[in-house]
């Protein structure tokens, strides 16, 4: 009797659950061509809404990290038009996401360098004015370690005196638009390393002088140290410099501007 | 009971104390393995001993795993283990990297050791079948990188020789190299430990079993490396100072070191290079080439990074012609970019003022 009550107790549990599981995503995703363990999972938590496999999303990285500290990623999603925001995430870092990029008034085209805790998918969504998001990616084998250990910086003593140091270059390629290639020295610190707490850039902000948003990039944990972005932003005529603002998560601000070079060199 | 039949156990045994205070587990499979009855193979000697499904599927293959290795007099009394001219692989096992070996009146010099235990054990078998009997009196190791210095645990740790920088740097960078190795040639490493050289070199030359060697203290493909010459037979061992018709590798590379030191070697007396990679070279190609596409590295990326291309980009730059033949370059270049590129950008990108 205690048995059959136990039973149908199992049952109606497993009942429940099945129904809020399912009840949990609602759309069906696309299969992965990354086959990634973690698709299910980061589609719902980053890609709401219609989610397709575009291949106009092309993202360009190593097939074999060299230095799983700095590994170049480029994003180039200009084939797509009305693009609001590009999402890059590093399916199996501790941290997936690396990087949000609003391009307001630039091109949908990002280069960052990313560390990486072991080999993972580099995935990337674009999501265009109607809401829909176009996800494509690559796989990236690495040594691994990159997010858990210590930065660079912390082998030097005064590794702050230099903090928010920057190297920059603005340079026109086409007639209305523009290359900006920038890095910045932070140690970027992940908070994974032991004994090292959470430090990292987390803002950077593109505006022209009259005050108007170019681009604006949410960088996050896995973006390597001192980092490095190279932007395309819209440029008319007239628009001969750009500021620059940047932040990080102790609320240090840094300021710079910089004019446009008028070589066009593709 | 150590198996008296074969050739190298007196060699061996001699080796055995410098062995096992490196690689216990190494030595102890060993004794296993040789106290068995011959039928008994170590992959049985492992499965004894670790008694895992999942040991048995690794040492299936590793009984499979032995070094071919091509062996050629490049000049009287001077042997060279040409490499393949590729990057490490599982197939490989890496051997990638040319070894030597030259015979003196009294005995043995090596120079390079391979990228593994079980290499050094190949050399080791070849020395002995083809110089029987002579005692190795002295091992140099041309600099740091893992597929030059990873037998050396085989040798006898008092013969093993290089300059102190090269020491340090085997210190500091070999154990992150053999973590990397056993990922990327995976059981052909078994076993494999780091073992630095006792010997920190410092004269320009030595005597060695009644043989002179000038000994050329250079940098540029890494901190500090090692050239040797043989003053008899007047051959040039360069290490990776030169690479021939495969594609040089930077991942401690000052490019305008090596270019000096390139020059300096270039200026010295000799009859033949045995670069470090590629074949052997009578005329100085090796130099020249390396010296050229280093160079065209260089400038190449400079022009990238000063004009802020990302990596990405510059990776995709097309290779001159002139460089599409040798062996691996779309990879060393692409990796160059990365070993390369951060140091280009900090010198070349405009400094600017920040509030």
């Amino acid at each position: 009797m205690m048995s059959r009550i136990l039973l149908q107790a199992i049952v109606t549990v497993i009942a429940l659950t099945l129904s809020y599981a399912l009840a949990a995503d609602t759309r069906t995703l696309p299969e992965d061509p990354l086959n990634s363990v973690m698709w299910d999972n980061l589609a719902g938590r980053f890609f709401p809404g219609e989610v397709v496999i575009d291949q106009r999303v092309k993202v360009v990285g190593p097939h074999d990290a060299e230095d799983q500290m700095q590994v170049p990623i480029t994003v180039d999603a200009t084939a797509l038009d009305n693009v609001v925001e590009i999402v890059a995430l590093a399916d199996l870092n501790p941290i997936p996401h690396i990087l949000t990029l609003h391009p307001t008034r630039a091109q949908a085209f990002i280069g960052f360098r990313v560390k990486l805790e072991q080999a993972s998918p580099i995935r990337v969504g674009v999501k265009t004015s109607d809401g829909v998001w176009h996800v494509n990616g690559i796989y990236v084998t690495a040594a691994g370690g990159g997010c858990t250990a210590p930065a660079l910086a912390h082998g030097i003593d005064n590794w702050y005196q230099t903090l928010g140091e920057t190297r920059a270059l603005f340079r026109r390629e086409t007639e209305n638009s523009a290359r900006l290639s920038m890095r910045m020295r932070h140690p970027m610190d992940t908070g994974l390393a032991p004994g090292i707490p959470v430090f990292y850039m987390n803002t950077v902000e593109v505006t022209s002088p009259a005050g108007d948003e170019l681009a604006r990039v949410e960088l996050f944990e896995p973006i390597s140290e001192n980092p490095t972005l190279t932007l395309k932003p819209l440029v008319e005529d007239k628009l001969d410099e750009l500021l620059v603002y940047a932040r990080d998560t102790e609320a240090n601000e840094f300021n710079f501007t910089l004019p446009v070079t008028e070589t066009i060199k593709n | 009971m150590r198996d008296t039949s074969n050739p190298l156990s007196a060699r061996k045994s001699v080796l055995t104390s410098a062995v096992s205070s490196v690689t216990p587990l190494g030595q102890l499979l060993r004794n296993v393995s040789d106290n068995l009855p011959h039928n008994y193979s170590r992959r049985r000697a492992l499965q004894l001993l670790m008694g895992s499904a999942c040991t048995c599927c690794a040492s299936v293959h590793a009984n499979q795993l032995a070094y071919d290795l091509d062996v050629t007099e490049i000049a009287r009394g001077t042997w060279a283990i040409h490499g393949r001219t590729e990057y490490f692989t599982l197939q490989n096992g890496g051997n990638i990297v040319n070894v030597s070996f030259i015979e003196v009146p009294d005995g043995v010099v090596v120079i390079d050791t391979g990228p593994s235990r079980r290499y050094g054990e190949a050399l080791l078998h070849l020395i002995e079948k083809t110089v029987p009997g002579k005692p190795i009196l002295r091992v140099y190791n041309t600099h740091h990188h893992p597929d030059h210095i990873f037998g050396n645990q085989v040798f006898e740790r008092g013969s093993l020789a290089a300059p102190q920088q090269v020491i340090d740097n085997i210190i500091a960078e070999a154990d992150g190299f053999s973590d990397n190795l056993y990922r990327l040639i995976g059981d052909w490493m078994r076993g494999t430990t780091v073992v630095a050289p006792g010997v920190a070199l410092e004269s320009d030359f030595e005597e060695v079993g009644g043989r002179k060697f000038s000994l050329f203290y250079l940098s540029g493909h890494t901190s500090s490396d090692l050239a040797i010459r043989d003053d008899e037979t007047g051959v040039l061992f360069t290490g990776d100072l030169a690479f021939y018709n495969r594609a040089p590798t930077t991942p401690s590379a000052d490019i305008d070191g090596w270019l000096e030191s390139l020059k300096t070697l270039a200026s010295l007396d000799r009859e033949l290079i045995l670069p470090g990679h590629g074949l052997r070279d009578e005329r100085g190609g090796s130099l020249e080439q390396t010296a050229d596409y280093i160079n065209w590295l260089e400038e190449s990326l400079s022009e990238a990074a000063s004009l802020g291309f990302t990596m990405n980009e510059a990776m995709a730059q097309p290779i001159p012609d002139r460089f599409t033949s040798l062996d691996e370059v779309q990879t060393e270049y692409e990796r160059s970019v990365v070993h390369l590129y951060l140091g280009l950008e900090d010198n070349l990108l405009p400094a600017v003022t920040v509030d």
